[in-house]
């Protein structure tokens, strides 16, 4: 996303990077456990690496909520309690 | 992807809003507030209120950390932007907040080095790539952003990065919303809760609505039906003469919340004895700061920063929608004076302001019914 202009900003900020509350779905797809870090997917295909220090452990296919780079909850956590 | 489709289906969405209709007494009318920003931008942008029968009304909570942010603490950023040798981080959405005297974004204009991040570890991966440079991290964000904050500060101390500091801005949800159940001019029948804040914090911090001020809270994710539903259990609540905090977003929130980004938070905040919000004033124990411990790390401690109080700009009505007393089109300078590509007030800047939410995607709803 390029944030050169205020429109782009608005436009590209589909889910708001400070998002008050927002966090963002993204699959696990590699794991760089020395850095405690993922490679993780977002459903728009985008790739980022992702701090996992209060989830861990993860694994590949689970899918994490991220906020600001930071995973702060598994979403398939509460489908393996159940 | 998983957890995201299934809560976009437009079947059961009629089915949820097919049950609403059923729920509402006729004749009564409700007004929920959705505390959360990231609520208000999902329920103008999949048009959840053109779901709702004419009496349910949604109110926009305080839940934006761009909006709550005051004139003076943008200018408090400014100023460190300004200074020698500085480079000044923070979120994309901060960058056009007006404060006294421009933005961030015009002190770039004018020559600050001013950086947009996505994430506070890639302040500090520019802070490790810029040896001799001081580079400040302006954090801003409820509950569910300041453990990312405390990871990165911590992460710098542990890797020895010296010229990094922090500027602290964040703020807890509960005190505002105490303020606002205080204030005489809203009222509200429940609350759709902040999901995320609530993988954070957990559940048990907002018992006090229903144990205090008797309103039930609901606390939901952020797809269309997860809204829809929030509403459908309120309601049932309603009908049912209960007043509980009940959990609709349980893929995601335990009741208790994440403990180990709660633990982090303590290491490495503490709470401020007031913190100045936009429209709302000072509330108290509402902002941290860093601890004692993370002083060398507080950039307000680093360098000086002048503190001055700025009032909100007179045609800003910015502190009536945060409230929820009004509407963002009841605003006077809204879609006029004050619009996403020159903002007046905060809640016209960020994505889920309920102005620019509204801005983007409803106003043409409102358009048609006004015709």
């Amino acid at each position: 996303v390029n944030y050169a202009s205020a429109a782009e900003v608005r436009c590209g900020a589909e889910h708001c990077i400070t998002c008050s509350d927002e966090a963002v779905a993204m699959e696990v797809l590699e794991l760089d456990g020395e850095r405690e870090l993922a490679l993780c997917q977002g459903e728009d295909g985008l790739r980022a690496s992702v701090e996992i220090a209060l989830v861990a452990p993860v694994a590949p296919g689970d899918v994490l909520l991220v906020h600001a780079g930071t995973a702060i909850a598994i979403a398939t956590a509460a489908e393996a309690r159940r | 992807m998983r957890f995201v489709d299934e809560f976009r289906d437009a079947e059961l969405g009629r089915a949820l809003a097919g049950e609403i209709l059923s729920l509402v007494e006729p004749g009564r009318h409700y007004k929920f507030m959705e505390v959360c920003g990231g609520h208000t931008h999902s329920i103008y942008k999949y048009g959840v209120d053109d779901l709702l029968p004419a009496n349910v009304e949604l109110v926009h909570g305080p839940g934006c950390p761009v909006c709550v942010i005051p004139m003076g603490r943008v200018d408090d950023g400014i100023a460190l932007a300004r200074q020698p040798g500085v480079i000044f981080t923070c979120f994309g959405d901060m960058l056009r907040v007006p404060g006294s005297n421009g933005s961030l974004l015009d002190a770039k204009a004018a020559g600050a080095d001013v950086r947009m991040v996505y994430s506070p570890l890639d302040a500090l991966r520019i802070a490790k790539a810029n040896p001799d440079r001081e580079v400040v991290f302006f954090a801003i964000g409820f509950e569910t952003t300041a453990p990312s904050t405390a990871l990165t500060l911590k992460r710098a101390r542990a890797e020895g990065v010296s010229n990094f500091s922090c500027m602290c801005s964040h703020v807890t949800i509960v005190p505002p919303l105490r303020a606002l159940m205080e204030s005489p001019d809203l009222r509200l029948d429940g609350f759709i809760g902040p999901g995320h804040v609530c993988t954070v914090v957990g559940a048990r911090p907002f018992e006090f609505i229903p144990a205090d001020y008797g309103r039930p809270v609901v606390i939901a994710g952020f797809e269309p039906l997860d809204i829809l539903q929030a509403i459908a259990m309120i309601l049932k609540q309603l009908r049912d003469g209960r007043c509980e905090v009940e959990n609709e977003y349980t893929r995601v929130v335990p009741w208790e919340g994440n403990l180990r980004a709660l633990e982090v938070m303590a290491e490495v905040f503490e709470l401020r004895a007031h913190f100045e919000w936009r429209g709302l004033g000072f509330i108290s124990h509402s902002g941290l700061r860093l601890s004692d411990a993370y002083a060398e790390l507080d950039a307000e401690r680093r360098f000086s920063v002048p503190g001055v109080r700025v009032a909100d700009p007179k045609a800003c009505q910015c502190g009536e929608v945060l409230k929820g007393v009004i509407k963002p089109w009841e605003c006077k300078v809204f879609g006029t004076a004050c619009t996403p590509e020159r903002p007046i007030g905060t809640c016209m800047v960020s994505s889920e302001g309920a102005c620019a939410a509204y801005y983007n995607f409803g106003r043409f709803a409102r358009e048609r019914e006004v015709v």
